[in-house]
Formats: structure tokens, C-alpha cells, sequence
């Protein structure tokens, strides 16, 4: 069976999205699948290295925090792991780094900076795409 | 009464939540050889369904699930690339439909199940005799090489090369049965 591949755009911030992005990410691994996700925007919060700070809940929905550790979920930073070593490339936006005035050192090992046209030639050849 | 079904490792996901159970699964399996079967353990109501599809999308064959103080035991066997590839040797065969016929005649059958005992505790032809093909070397004495033996497996290569070393031993009145308990339609029997 040919390997399906995979492409995200994570453009938006907050926990929630961090969760969306690397759960499927992760879950895609899992199936065999080549798995590419372009952070951009409020999206670069999630590879940040000070990720764990800067992604909180949505107000509205801190009522899951209590949740989220009842169904003793994953941290971000054990998704991140995950991804990594099974081989989910993480590629950062260069141009709104640059617009915020970031470098790659602000990000965690690992990650490639890239354009836009380095994210569409990997998802020309995707069966999935997903926006969050 | 509950047996423990016999695996060549396990996977501890209880408290984990998704997508824990499956990434964990993959890791798992590339811990064990084509053939052998995993146990996963999860408490995650996701993975009934999660795992049955990572199953099918990796190839590998997901043999049942028995639930237990509300802890998920899934028991998969690793695919294997010979069992997809090899042709089949052993020229004496019998088909599911003459094995079920001669079943129904009340002629006293000899079913030798050369399947792994977790394939086996889901499902097998009622009183048919459980020696894995792994264990083959070791359990070969249980066998009378007079006796004749109606080989089943899966899809019918596992047992084609159980006969093939059954014949070389002097077993002179074995016979493959094809495809197998992939196309069984008869009388089955599990474990509770």
C-alpha cells in the first residue's frame, strides 16, 4: 500500500488548536501516513519554545481544563515528542516569523522554515488537507 | 471462567487518552516479529473503534477484543510479507466446504489449528487441536504420525507449511485445509 500523505496548515493559536493540529498529526503518524504541517501566524505559538505559556483555553472554555486532566490527555510537549520521532515535518512560515520579528532559535528542534510554496509542493501530492 | 490468551507482548495504555493508544500500538509493533500477536491494554472508549481501523490501514490483522473491569484487551497479529507472496505447496488440500461435509458425516476428524492462541481463543472448528506453528518442534510428540490430520489456518499458508514438515516427519495423512478459517462458514466454537 502506497503511503497516504498528509498536509496541515495550523494557522490559529490557543490550546485547543494545538490539540486539533497535533492529534491528527500524531494519529496519522500512527497509520503510516507522511505527515507535513505548515505553522502560520497565531499557529507558530504551538512550535514556540515557550509554547507551554503562550497556549492557554479559549475563556469560554476554561470549564475543560478540569477535563482535560480527568482524561489524563497528552501534553503538548509529549505531542511535539511524538511528532518528532515519528518523522511529522514541522515547517515554520518564514515570512510571518519575520513579520513578528522572530529567528529559528525561537522555535523548538527540528523544525524547517519555509514558504508558501515549499508547503503547496508538499500538499500537491497530499489525499488530506486540513486548515485549523 | 476467563483463560489468558498467550501473546509475545503488551501494550499498557490504560489511562491514556487518544491519540495515545494507537501511537503507542505502532511503536508496538515494530517490537514484534511478522506472525506474533500484540495485546493492547486501553481504558480509552476511542481505541474499539480506533484500533480496528489503524488495523485495516496497516494490514495488520486484528484478531478480537475481550473486555475486562472496563479495561480494553485488543489482540492484533503482525502481518507478514510470506503470507501474502508465497504460493502454496502442499499438494494435498481439502476445501472448507469437503472439511464441513465430512464434519456433518460424524466421522471422527482430527483439526490441527496451526494459528497463533489468541487467533485461536476468538474463534476455531469446534474440538480442534491448538499446536501454534511456532511451537511446532516442540509439540510434534502430541501427534500420531498414522493419525489423520486436517491442517487449518487463517488463509491456508501457515498450515501448507505446517504440512510440508509434517510430511518430511512421516506424517503421511495430513491435509491442508484452503482458504482456512478466513472462509470458514461451519460450526465455530470461542473461548469465554
Amino acid at each position: 500500500m502506497a503511503n497516504k500523505r498528509v498536509a496541515i496548515i495550523a494557522s490559529s493559536g490557543g490550546l485547543e488548536t494545538a490539540y486539533k493540529v497535533l492529534n491528527i498529526a500524531t494519529a496519522a503518524a500512527a497509520l503510516e501516513a507522511e505527515v507535513g504541517i505548515f505553522f502560520t501566524f497565531e499557529g507558530l505559538s504551538i512550535i514556540h519554545n515557550h509554547s507551554e505559556q503562550m497556549l492557554q483555553l479559549k475563556p469560554e472554555n476554561a470549564g475543560l481544563a478540569e477535563g482535560f486532566k480527568k482524561a489524563n490527555v497528552p501534553t503538548i510537549a509529549q505531542l511535539l515528542e511524538i511528532a518528532k520521532e515519528t518523522g511529522v515535518r514541522m515547517i515554520a512560515c518564514q515570512m510571518t516569523v519575520d513579520v513578528m520579528g522572530l529567528d529559528k532559535e525561537d522555535f523548538i528542534d527540528g523544525i524547517e522554515l519555509g514558504g508558501a510554496a515549499t508547503y503547496l509542493d508538499y500538499a500537491f501530492d497530499a489525499e488530506v488537507t486540513l486548515n485549523f | 471462567m476467563t483463560t489468558v490468551i498467550q501473546t509475545n507482548h503488551v501494550v499498557m495504555c490504560e489511562g491514556m487518552a487518544c491519540p495515545m493508544p494507537v501511537v503507542k500500538t505502532k511503536k508496538g509493533m515494530e517490537e514484534i516479529q511478522s506472525g506474533e500477536v500484540l495485546e493492547v491494554r486501553a481504558t480509552d472508549k476511542g481505541s474499539v473503534a480506533d484500533l480496528q481501523s489503524w488495523s485495516s490501514r496497516t494490514g495488520h490483522q486484528y484478531i478480537g477484543l475481550k473486555e475486562k473491569d472496563g479495561v480494553f484487551h485488543h489482540y492484533l497479529r503482525k502481518a507478514s510479507e510470506h503470507e501474502t507472496k508465497n504460493e502454496m505447496k502442499f499438494p494435498h488440500v481439502i476445501s472448507n466446504a469437503e472439511l464441513a461435509e465430512k464434519m456433518s458425516t460424524s466421522e471422527k476428524i482430527h483439526v490441527l489449528d496451526v494459528r497463533e492462541p489468541a487467533e485461536y481463543s476468538f474463534e476455531r472448528i469446534p474440538g480442534a487441536i491448538s499446536i501454534p506453528m511456532s511451537e511446532l518442534e516442540e509439540k510434534i510428540t502430541q501427534l500420531q504420525t498414522d493419525q489423520q490430520y486436517y491442517v487449518v489456518c487463517k488463509s491456508g499458508n501457515r498450515s501448507d507449511r505446517v504440512c510440508q514438515l509434517l510430511d518430511e516427519r512421516g506424517f503421511s495423512k495430513v491435509k491442508n485445509v484452503v482458504p482456512g478459517m478466513s472462509g470458514w462458514l461451519g460450526a465455530t466454537e470461542r473461548d469465554e
